[in-house]
């Protein structure tokens, strides 16, 4: 028999060896794979989806921008942009890169797939919010449409993905772009800026002069005859009606401010009661749904019973049973502050 | 409520226990199919077993049964076909156990559905029992545990809910084997027709649901014109339900038909 | 009918167009439409009691049975009680099944046999077949007999959940689901039952998870060998009025150790191929209900009982004719199986273990319940012990535990050896009936292949790491 301190080091170097080449995403099969992935592929759907985006947004696309947005050289971004043309997905106008109806429904399906994908980790996978775009950028290149047909089946054929953006149909349908002009808002809305009309060139250029952009995030302060003012990227900007015409937005509905405001269901101690007010949006999918299953919606009368180790889970008595929940949900579950009362 | 299911009933032969033969797994030729829904936890296999005399697990923990499994018994000379469900708190969300039970009472067509509910914990299975309505009309309500009411001092006036719900309600308790008789006799009575249900429908507060609702159900009923619970498609269609999908894309859905459409059914219930 | 399509497809163009019109609101508007209405017919027909009652019986059993210092204390006494029951009520009857069956039943039949069949068909059928199953059976029986009622009693009092509760905060640590520990639960009477339970868990991830790790929950299948290699080799340590609770605290000991890997692999596959957060977890406890005796001792002992004992036969019986016939065709004057021993003796060796065992393992693939027989039954034929039992192939009586050891110190086992078995049992593939169930509910090669294999994998690593560290420490 071999000695036994030889025979345990040579196990450990195994394990370690199998495990440098098989860890999931570290290990050097998984780098292997990662390089040899068609880049050019990747890199295509992604000039593609770029080129979509300028287009939704309204604004002109070049080669430089591609350049930028994939963090290529343009050189590069170049070529790329003669590969699309020749493939048929794309038309040049002088500096102005269009897409073609091919390349338009091309680049609708991996927005489909990149967006499915946010909802399907959002909704089904308790996934950290912050990796799901980088995944969902990773799958929308790898997955088929029809693939793609079947995790919308799987997750109950969503039509917005968790940020609000609509997700295509599979025949690349899109909702047509609601909104309204930005003089119409309220003080205290949220909006997106979704479009800017380029004529005239006089206020456009007065606009542009704010550095406002399509996209961009602001928040109304007080609206007048005179002027509308409202905070975009924590600066105040101010502008005429007039002008203002020009922006259309698309209200946000920012979820209720009410962290602070409100008490939530996990500040319950054993024998206090309390009334739904309601679930945070945070909560979604199948969470959200179990939750309104078991009876926890707006009114409901809700009393904690049960603690387990560290007060994770608690079980609640909600009409008539006894349910545990973990803190994590009860977080975020809102209750009305002044009635809450010792059971 | 019982008088009326009575009367209706004149001409049926004396009813008693003695005209219930389990029939354990034997269940050729049955007349009627009658499905076991409800949440889960509330006695669907303790019922099961019971009027089948199968031994299915039972056990007291929400979750016990996820499979379906299907046992027969005959009463009045009439074969049944029981089919245990696993037990479910809704119909609308979207996980294993609950697909089997809607598809069901959606597409097994059950000419009963039983749903047995916990006496103690009304609301929430009221929760399940209103969804199930939307679609089906021929149901029961099999209100179990009222051993385990009574003890905590809860009240429940069977006649009041039977008549908010527009079907029948026999309380049991079924481990005891109480209300079982009469739980037999109506599943009897509206199975072959001599109950007829008028299922109360949700009522909802939301205008823009409601509108969206009305604009479907007009696109489905031209296509399908025969179906009983146009109002639940265009629900389940709103949540982008794949399986009603399929079904409207198929056809599948023109194969259900409704025996009781509310115009035909007179009211029955007192 | 191609009008029909038109019209179809319109219907479902307009519910697409609806459902972004109408938002994401839909379902949580239509939910609270219903409890309005639930509500609403509620407070017509139902009268609350208007006290809540002083004492309340469940409220504080709960309070003592999920409090912070009695919650796991209790749950690990219960789970010891309920297999020194099991341990120290099985004993005497497996002894008279095995006499009844083995030591009077099989020469009875031999005899009968041998005066009309050629020898070799009557070795397959009583030597072989019938012996595999009578031991089988007086393994089996009586454990199960006694594990099963009192398992079901314990299930129908509603004890499951507050296991559940008191676990939660350890699976939601490893990033998975509470109700993980009601599968596990359910693992312990049968690893498939337990994969189908995974059904309970709404999220894929997690329940991938309660399904890889299900084979950490020691099924009884297993603890037939757990409890007799314990008894021999660590309750047989102790002093002869302890060895039942010694070799209770052994078994145990191994169950959490599988509970603990269960917890270990979870959180492992949660930060690796099953990347994720513990997600939502909520659990109804239902009320304590007084658990019909009668009807469960019946039920379980007819039902889960036979049920599962039938099981064991079935897979015991063609078993029992392979061992034979490995036992018995010789190529160049040596058996099948002494072949295989010999050749996989060096390599078992490293891993504290025998050829014996891995043979032993390879045959018991279809059902781990035959593992203990089959072990003993290669090892005579390996040795060629010829004063015990009857000859190569045969598995022998065992009446006493005594006769058991004596063989297993014949062929050369220690302490070590049976510590490495009872470790290996716990850490193997999953039997063939839930690999098959695994792969019906994930419904993928890859997740059924890796449910299968990293637990032998496991298997082998520990075993390794604990012979070269026992060897380093005790020296062998
Ligand atoms: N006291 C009392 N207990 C009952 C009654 N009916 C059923 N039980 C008990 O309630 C528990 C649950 O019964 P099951 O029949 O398993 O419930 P189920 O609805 O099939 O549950 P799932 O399969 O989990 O959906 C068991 O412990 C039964 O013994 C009753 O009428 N009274
Ligand atoms: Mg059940």
């Amino acid at each position: 028999m071999t000695d036994p301190l030889i025979a345990l080091i040579a196990g450990i170097l195994i394990i370690g060896f199998l495990s440098y080449i098989f860890w999931p995403n570290f290990g050097l099969s998984d780098k292997l794979k990662r390089w040899t992935q068609d880049t050019e592929r990747v890199q295509i759907e992604d000039a593609l989806k770029h080129l979509y985006d300028c287009e939704y947004r309204n604004i002109s696309c070049t080669i430089n921008s591609i350049a930028g947005n994939l963090s290529i050289n343009a050189d590069r971004a170049a070529k790329l942009v003669s590969r699309l043309e020749a493939l048929g997905l794309l038309a040049i106008q002088g500096e102005v890169l269009q897409l073609t109806a091919q390349g338009r429904s091309y680049a609708l399906r991996i927005i489909r797939v990149h967006r499915l994908w946010e909802r399907y980790l959002a909704d089904e996978t308790s996934t950290k919010e912050l990796d799901w775009h980088d995944i969902a950028e990773k799958q929308e290149h790898l997955f088929t449409p029809e693939q793609a047909d079947k995790l919308a089946a799987q997750i109950g054929n969503p039509v917005y993905d968790p940020h609000g953006d609509p997700i295509p149909s599979s025949k690349g349908d899109l909702p047509t772009k609601k909104g309204k002009p930005l003089n119409e808002m309220l003080p205290g809305e949220f909006a997106n800026i979704i479009h800017i009309e380029d004529e005239p060139p006089a206020i456009y250029s007065q606009i542009l002069a704010q550095g406002l952009y399509p996209g961009m995030q602001i928040r109304v302060l007080e609206v007048s005859d005179k002027r509308i003012k409202f905070e975009a990227n924590g600066e105040e900007c101010v502008l005429s009606p007039i002008i203002a015409k020009n922006i259309t937005v698309g209200i946000i509905q920012l979820e209720k401010q009410v962290e602070g405001k409100y008490k939530v269901l996990s500040s319950l101690k054993v024998g206090e009661k309390g009334t739904v007010l309601g679930i945070a949006k945070a909560l979604r999918g199948q969470q959200r749904r179990r939750l309104m299953d078991l009876g926890i919606v707006p009114g409901t009368e809700i009393e904690a019973q049960l603690e387990s180790l560290n007060r994770d889970p608690v079980a609640y008595k909600v009409r008539g049973a006894v349910i545990a929940i973990r803190k994590q949900q009860a977080d975020r579950i809102y209750l009305e502050s002044k009635e809450s009362e010792k059971g | 409520m019982s008088n009326n299911a009575l009367s209706n009933c004149a001409d049926c032969p004396v009813h008693n226990l003695g005209n219930l033969k389990k029939l354990g797994v034997n269940m050729s030729n049955f007349d009627f199919a009658i499905a076991l829904a409800g949440n889960p936890n509330t006695g669907k296999s303790t019922v099961f077993n019971y009027l089948t005399g199968l031994k299915q697990h039972t056990g007291n923990w929400p979750g016990k049964t996820v499979t379906r499994a299907e046992g027969g018994f005959e009463f009045n000379g009439k074969r049944f076909k029981l089919v245990d469900l696993p037990g479910t708190y809704s119909l609308l969300s979207t996980s294993t156990d609950e697909e089997i039970a809607r598809d069901f009472i959606l597409f097994g067509q059950p000419d009963v559905t039983v749903i047995v509910v916990d006496a103690t914990r009304i609301e929430r299975n009221l929760n399940l029992v209103i969804q199930i309505l939307e679609i089906t009309d021929r149901a029961i309500v099999c209100l179990n545990l009222m051993d385990e009411a009574k003890r905590n001092g809860i009240q429940i006036d069977d006649r009041i809910l039977s008549k908010e719900l527009g079907i029948p309600v026999i309380p049991t308790a079924a481990r005891q084997g109480e209300g079982m008789t009469e739980l037999t006799k109506m599943i009897f009575d509206v199975a072959s027709g001599n109950f007829i249900c008028k299922p109360h429908r949700i009522k909802s507060s939301s205008k823009e649901l409601n509108a969206a609702i009305d604009v479907l159900i007009k696109e489905i009923s031209a296509e399908f014109p025969n179906l009983p619970n146009t109002r639940w498609v265009a629900l389940r269609l709103l949540e982008g339900d794949q399986s009603i999908i399929d079904a409207i894309r198929s056809g599948e859905l023109g194969n259900i038909k409704g025996i009781n459409t509310i115009e035909q059914s007179q009211l029955v219930i007192s | 009918m191609n009008n029909h399509n038109v019209n179809r497809e319109a219907i479902l163009a307009a519910a697409n167009n609806l459902r972004w019109e109408v938002g994401e609101n839909l379902h949580d508007t239509l939910m609270e439409s219903i409890y309005e209405n639930a509500t609403a017919i509620a407070r017509k027909a139902v009268i609350y009691p208007d006290k809540k009652p002083a004492f309340s019986f469940d409220r504080t059993l709960d309070k003592i049975l999920t409090s912070k210092y009695f919650g796991f204390p209790l749950m690990l006494l219960i789970l010891g009680a309920v297999f020194w029951v099991t341990i120290e009520g099985a004993n005497i009857p497996s002894g008279l099944i095995a006499s009844l069956l083995v030591d009077t039943l099989h020469p009875l039949l031999k005899n009968f046999t041998n005066s009309f069949m050629p020898w070799w068909l009557s070795g397959v059928l009583i030597d072989g077949a019938y012996l595999a199953m009578a031991w089988v059976v007086s393994v089996m029986l009586p454990p199960m007999a006694i594990f099963f009622p009192v398992y079901t009693l314990l299930e129908d009092f509603g004890y499951l959940p507050r296991v559940a509760f008191n676990m939660d905060p350890l699976y939601k640590k490893v990033g998975a689901h509470g109700k993980q520990a009601l599968t596990m639960a359910m693992g312990f009477g049968c690893n498939a039952a337990g994969i189908v339970a995974t059904r309970v868990i709404d999220s894929p991830r997690e329940k991938l998870i309660a399904i890889i790790t299900n084979n950490f929950s020691l099924c009884n299948g297993r603890w037939p060998t757990q409890i007799l290699i314990s008894t021999i080799f660590i309750g047989g340590i102790a002093p002869a009025y302890l060895t039942g609770l010694v070799s209770a605290a052994a078994v145990v000991f191994v169950a959490i150790l599988g509970i603990t890997f269960s917890l270990v692999v979870s959180w492992i596959l949660s930060k690796t191929i099953l990347r994720g957060e513990a997600s939502a977890f909520s659990l109804e406890l239902p009320p304590y209900r007084p658990p019909r005796i009668l009807q469960t001792l019946y039920t379980s002992l007819i039902d889960r009982t036979i049920f599962v004992l039938w099981r064991a036969v079935i897979f015991a019986v063609p078993a029992g004719m392979v061992i034979w016939l490995a036992a018995n065709i010789t190529i160049d004057g040596v058996s099948i199986a002494n072949h295989f021993i010999n050749w996989a003796n060096p390599f078992a060796l490293i891993f504290g273990l025998n050829g014996v065992i891995l043979l032993a393992y390879i045959i018991a693939i279809p059902a781990n319940e035959i593992v203990i027989p089959t072990v003993l039954m290669l090892t005579v034929a390996n040795l060629g012990l010829s004063s015990v039992g009857a000859g190569s192939g045969v598995m022998f009586e065992l009446d006493s535990v005594a006769d058991t050891a004596s063989i297993l110190h014949a062929g050369g086992w220690t302490l070590l050896t049976g510590i490495n078995l009872m470790l290996f049992s716990l850490l193997h593939n999953p039997c063939s009936t839930t690999i098959y169930t695994i792969y019906k509910e994930t419904k993928s090669v890859k997740w059924t292949l890796i449910s299968t294999l990293l637990p032998i994998a496991m298997g082998f690593s520990v075993t390794f790491f604990v012979t070269q560290i026992w060897r380093l420490v005790v020296g062998s």
